[in-house]
């Protein structure tokens, strides 16, 4: 027998298990107390799944001593005050640190799993989002312990919560828990979308991604939408609690509505933000079980673009009873009623894959069964409060109570235990139990139903939400009783799962690989998995290759596909085009550092100390902040490439560096940006918005003129501005010349006339003597040009970190990436800064 | 043009139709909201506001409609069935198409909703 | 409004029957599968065009009856302002004065009232789930809403919306009359408090101030902070709906007006010696 292909074979052995070392040690999790500087997204994601989890555990406690004081009329175990900080925080932490994070840590393990991807473009990023999120619940939550929790509902309403005499500095706490989540999850909503569009696999066209996909891609793109509204209400609360401006004091020209406008118009969206990635999960579940693809993979298209789309047009359902007049309330009630069609169509495109395949029962399928009773139910009554005549019974009353229970927890909480259970082989190489699974289940389902169905008859008795007690002898005393029963039963399924989620496990079994039997890119690896995730990078030429393609587990295992190595031992993952996910380049990403978490921590004690009034020191600590964030970005980013291209296996070679609108970098400022612009578009809304309900508005000073900044100054800082917009554009002309001196001048010129531009911006209101405290309209104009003049100055420290870059030699004109991003920056801040000065300037002359 | 003549389906003509419900919904709210907001007598009638509302949604079902048509055409006319899930460029162009159409036709429907109030409520009570 | 509801009610839980018999039909193993296409015209039919014809005939129907529900009241016309924690109410009979209560509301029986409501301080809303749907107060701007009560009879009315630490004890009653009964009625209302037997009693709340915050016609006591106290023995409550109205919780509540109302604005009178504050609560008895 020749020599020659055992050799071979030997040969072969052992590339691979030397590519594999490479592999291992370019994506090795590190340890000890280096284990916290972590970044790749598995780590991330399960501290990120296992806060969230505890922080859902932590408002479900609150909720039991919600019902506990409930359960009987008229009853003193909780005081009024802890009572109304017991269901704010309950609110607050289930929405803010449980269902949103929940989604973004699913999101962050499963994605690059499931696109065959190592990582996810930006682990940075997520690593700091994640840090941001657990120092502000932590201090949220901790509120509680001091006496000293938000305690006016989820929503803080205006004029109570203003009101600094009564609404003491809970309200100031809930705003910086509030700003954590809003920074976690626009750079969620960067990953997301980043990662969905352009970091697949070769080969995965637009019209093969997994459903899960489409899902996160829709709901990243609402939280650009839906969050900033709320930051922008931030601003205008904490500014009216800090500084008295009266944005929403009648007496003022404020108007406590406009707060629920920006509240809503976040907060509708909000649920769906929340509901739709939980039933993502869904559409990867049923298949498997079904054991065929998806019955209706375009109408789940539909159904996610649809809902996200119209989920923006509902959020006056929440004003339903505020007197708006019957024909605007008319829009939103349609709107209301047609979101109830692409909701109903994915129930039915669950049921006829159902009805088309072999079902085989698992405990994923019974989460699944029983989300699906709950959801409809819950969906039903949502139809029913979405006519407004109904609900101007139905609001405020414990039957919105049960109906917002029944669509969390079948639409959203259902289908998450579903993915816990499917999901926990591929993160912990073990199966939860599903013996214990099914008393888990029942013993939520039946809890659930006993403690929420009969709140839908407290609340048409008459009983309103928010309440510490309530009398007895009004019908309600056993409704109440067999509801909290029922809640004692539910956090009794919950506790176990707890104890086998967090201990039950470790001594089972590892399971065989793929052991549902699934289709998708992420059940490829063996169980457990390698830290690098796949071995290597496979072309995909089906929606379920696990199905479609009996040898793509060996060809990936033998490495015989992309990205099979690590020969410079740094970490690296692929990006391809949009629609036909076309390689076009090897991008290579940051490993462990602890720089996200320094930045989270002191970024994160800027919001607190300015909660405790303690400006300076937090002045202090934002400038620190500031060089923690540029220290990442200088040791991290548009980092210049040994070589141009590299090999990435099967002939293909690709370029490491890409920049403009083919580098992650830039999509990453333009979706960031995105968000920008809506908050900015939310405080231009709140500017005309006083125009509408205030009978004169600008108000007139003495002489009978309306009040402004003036024409002067605002001329002059629009003409700074557009020779500062001019000169960048120069700038990014020279250094794409290749005239480095020309571009650091033009930098430097730039970064002069934008410093004049604001500081001319400033002085309008200021010589005119607009005073915000005194009327809500200075306060917009204020308002207003203080966020054109900070997004002048972020945009001058950008000026001049490239000026230091190009000084470095790290930017240069083949590797441009900082002035190209730094260039789409200063587009849109010189969008906001224009229209802020032709606004505030022209307005008064015709308004 | 985004919803006529474009030769490719992209993610843009795919969420055009619900952009245009979406501009059509914020032009009827903001129309009703300043007419109502700047009425003196809310039983007033709201006839010119009604009339605008009957034209835009006119005009949104026409510009929905016609990005139906380029859809269909995307979609190959039916040529080939569900599910569109070869890895080539036809058939990702035809699952573009399909979705986008299923999208116009909910567009359609939720521009009509959102116009219906405008029928029965006559004025800013 | 209840023939809607029950319409509602009954098609919900119809559609909910069917789609959970259908999906628990879909569950069970079959040995021959749904063709997909088939399965795609389910998604068609039962889960788009289906719902959306339902949908529109609801929303249709809805919108013609919001028109009808905000249709304009009066001639009585009722003004209503919620305050932490209790309602001001004052009625505006037709061709007659203004006449000044709180915390219950009377009404005559198949007249359309227009209410008028607000509020001084924060957000509350005024809601009577036996009468109507609910309409919110808010500072800054004057609400609508008509009542036309059916029937007569005593009924509960709620502060539908978290407006503080008392927000939960912040009730009140409405009592729906026959016509000629609420006309003798808000006659009586009008008139000034009649000359009390408890004469010790009304000069003690005088001296200790009472009257900075309640008026009480017919005495010098005119303050405008607090409810009207002039006919507070005909309300069969105290303190927005949380107590009875008896001898017993009226001392109760002059003593302990904190520890029962978190956070209202009265303070508690518990220094006052006992018998003086028995005394005043015993000539508020006679106020009737």
């Amino acid at each position: 027998m020749s020599r020659k292909p055992t050799a071979r074979k030997d040969a072969d052995q052992a590339r691979r298990e030397a590519q594999e070392a490479r592999l291992d040690a370019a994506w090795e999790t590190p340890k000890s107390f280096r284990y916290w500087s972590a970044v790749n997204n598995t780590e991330v994601g399960i501290w990120y799944t296992a806060t969230s989890f505890l922080f859902f555990l932590f408002a479900g406690a609150l909720a039991l001593l919600m019902r506990a004081q409930l359960a009987v009329p008229e009853n003193d175990l909780l005081s009024a005050s802890l009572y109304n900080q017991a269901f704010t925080l309950h609110g607050t932490a289930m929405m803010f640190l449980f269902a949103v994070p929940i989604f973004e840590a699913v999101a962050i393990l499963l994605l690059p799993t499931m696109l065959a991807a190592r990582d996810l473009p930006f682990p940075r990023l997520s690593a700091y989002g994640y840090w941001c999120f657990l120092l502000g619940g932590i201090f949220v939550c901790g509120s509680i312990f001091f006496n000293a929790a938000p305690d006016a509902g989820w929503f803080m309403y205006p004029p109570l919560t203003t009101d600094t005499q009564q609404t003491g500095i809970g309200a100031d706490i809930w705003l910086l828990g509030l700003s954590f989540i809003e920074v976690a999850s626009i750079a969620a909503a960067v990953e997301l979308i980043v990662g969905v569009l352009k970091c697949r696999p070769p080969g995965m066209r637009i019209n093969m991604i997994p459903l899960y996909c489409w899902y996160v891609l829709i709901v990243a793109g609402m939280i650009l939408f839906a969050f900033p509204p709320l930051i922008a209400g931030d601003i205008l609360f904490e500014l009216e609690r800090l500084a008295n401006w009266p944005f929403f004091d009648p007496q003022r020209g404020g108007d406590p509505v406009l707060w629920q406008h920006l509240f809503w118009i976040f907060g509708h969206p909000e649920v769906y933000i929340v509901f739709l990635p939980s039933i993502a999960l869904m559409a990867m579940i049923i298949p498997t079980f079904a054991r065929r693809p998806i019955v209706g993979y375009s109408w789940i298209v539909l159904a996610a673009v649809g809902t996200g789309f119209l989920s923006f047009g509902l959020w006056v359902h929440h004003m339903f009873t505020v007197g708006l007049p019957a024909i605007s309330i008319g829009f939103f009630s349609a709107a209301s009623t047609a979101v109830a069609i692409p909701t109903g169509v994915q129930i039915f495109v669950f049921i006829a894959t159902m009805l088309a395949g072999r079902m085989v029962a698992s405990t994923p399928m019974l989460f699944a069964a029983g989300s699906l009773a709950i959801f409809v139910l819950g969906g039903l009554t949502g139809v029913m409060v979405a006519i407004a005549p109904f609900d101007w019974q139905a609001h405020d009353s414990y039957f919105v109570v049960a109906h917002l229970h029944y669509v969390l927890i079948g639409g959203m909480l259902m289908p998450l235990f579903a993915g816990a259970y499917y999901y926990f082989p591929l993160m912990a190489a073990r199966k939860l139990s599903d013996r214990l699974g099914r008393w888990v289940f029942w013993l939520m389902f039946l809890g659930f139903n006993i403690a929420f169905l009969p709140m839908h008859f407290s609340g048409l008795r008459g009983m309103p939400r928010r309440i510490f007690t309530y009398p007895g002898g009004m019908g309600l005393d056993w409704l109440n009783l067999v509801s909290s029963i029922g809640a004692a039963i539910f956090a009794s399924g919950v506790l176990l799962f707890a104890w086998d989620a967090l201990w039950g496990w470790r001594h089972r079994a590892v399971p065989p690989r793929n052991p549902w039997g699934a289709g998708t890119l992420e059940w490829l690896n063996p169980l457990p998995g390698p830290t690098y995730g796949v071995r290597s990078v496979p072309e995909i030429t089906s929606r379920y290759p696990l199905w479609d393609d009996p040898e793509i587990m060996r060809r990936v295992d033998e490495g015989r596909e992309y990205l099979s190595d690590a020969e410079e031992g740094l970490r690296e993952t692929l990006v391809t085009s949009v629609l036909d996910a076309k390689p076009i380049q090897c991008l290579r990403v940051p490993g462990n550092s602890f720089l996200p978490m320094l930045a989270a921590l002191l970024t994160g004690a800027v919001f607190i100390l300015t909660t405790f009034h303690l400006y300076w020191t937090g002045l202090a600590f934002g400038v620190a902040a500031l060089f923690a964030i540029l220290a990442w970005l200088w040791t991290g980013t548009s980092l210049i490439p040994e070589k141009a291209e590299k090999d990435i296996g099967k002939g293909t070679r690709l370029p490491l560096y890409a920049s403009g609108p083919h580098s992650v970098g830039w999509w990453a400022m333009f979706i960031t940006m995105t968000g920008d612009m809506t908050a900015f578009a939310s405080l231009i809304f709140a500017y005309f918005y006083y125009w509408t309900i205030l009978p004169v508005f600008p108000p007139l000073d003495a002489a009978g003129a309306p009040l402004g900044p003036g024409l002067f100054w605002p001329a002059l800082a629009f003409a700074a501005s557009m020779t500062a917009w001019g000169l960048m554009l120069w700038a990014r002309r020279c250094n794409t010349a290749g005239r480095p001196g020309g571009l650091r001048l033009a930098l430097l010129l730039s970064a002069l006339f934008a410093a004049g531009s604001a500081a001319a911006m400033l002085m309008g209101p200021w010589e005119a003597g607009l005073d915000p405290e005194s009327h809500s309209y200075p306060a917009a104009v204020w308002v207003l040009l203080i966020w054109a003049a900070v997004h002048y100055g972020v945009g001058i420290i950008m000026q001049l970190y490239a000026l230091a870059r190009s000084l470095a030699g790290k930017l240069t004109r083949e590797h441009d990436i900082d002035i190209r991003n730094i260039m789409l920056y200063w587009h849109f801040a010189a969008i906001t800064g224009h229209v802020t000065l032709v606004t505030v300037a022209l307005f008064p002359l015709v308004g | 043009m985004l919803i006529f003549n474009r030769k490719h389906a992209d993610l843009w003509t795919l969420l055009a139709p619900p952009a245009i419900w979406a501009i059509h919904f914020l032009v009827c709210y903001v129309a009703a909201a300043i007419a109502c907001a700047k009425a003196a007598d809310i039983f007033a009638s709201l006839h010119l506001l009604r009339i605008i509302i009957l034209i835009v949604t006119l005009l949104a079902l026409g510009l929905i409609t016609t990005a139906g048509l380029q859809a269909r055409r995307h979609w190959g006319f039916g040529t080939d069935d569900p599910p569109y899930e070869q890895p080539t460029a036809e058939v990702r162009q035809h699952f573009l198409g399909y979705a986008t159409l299923l999208l116009c036709a909910l567009s359609f429907v939720s521009v009509i909703f959102v116009a219906l109030p405008a029928l029965t409520i006559t004025d800013c009570r | 409004m209840a023939r809607l509801f029950w319409v509602m009610l009954v098609a919900a839980a119809i559609l909910w029957v069917a789609v959970l018999a259908l999906a628990f039909h879909a569950r069970r193993r079959r040995p021959s599968p749904w063709q997909p296409r088939n399965a795609g015209r389910l998604i068609l039919w039962a889960g788009a065009i289906g719902p959306t014809l339902l949908l529109c005939a609801l929303l249709v129907y809805s919108l013609r009856l919001m028109p009808e529900l905000r249709a304009p009241g009066g001639p009585l016309r009722v003004e209503i302002r919620g305050e932490q924690f209790w309602w001001r109410v004052r009625y505006h009979p037709p061709g007659g004065a203004a006449v000044e209560s709180a915390n219950d509301l009377r009404l005559p029986v198949g007249q359309r009232v227009e209410l008028s409501l607000s509020s001084p301080d924060v957000i509350h809303s005024f809601w009577v789930p036996a009468l109507a749907g609910k309409m919110d107060v808010i500072p800054g701007r004057t609400n609508r809403l008509v009542l036309e009560p059916s029937r007569t009879g005593r009924f509960r009315g709620a502060c539908a919306e978290f407006c503080g630490a008392s927000h939960a004890l912040m009730a009140f009653t409405v009592e729906v009359m026959e016509p000629e009964a609420f006309q003798a009625w808000l006659t009586r209302e009008a008139n000034p408090a009649a000359a009390s037997a408890e004469q010790g009693g009304q000069a003690l709340f005088l001296k200790n101030g009472c009257g900075a915050c309640h008026t009480v016609r017919g005495t010098p006591a005119a303050g405008r902070v607090g409810p009207d106290l002039t006919h507070l023995a005909s309300r069969p409550t105290l303190g927005a709906g949380t107590l009875e109205n008896t001898q017993e919780n009226r001392v109760r509540f002059i003593a302990q007006t904190r520890e029962i109302k978190p956070a209202t604005l009265m303070p508690g009178f518990g220094m006052l010696p006992e018998a003086e504050i028995a005394a005043i609560a015993a000539w508020l008895g006679t106020l009737r």
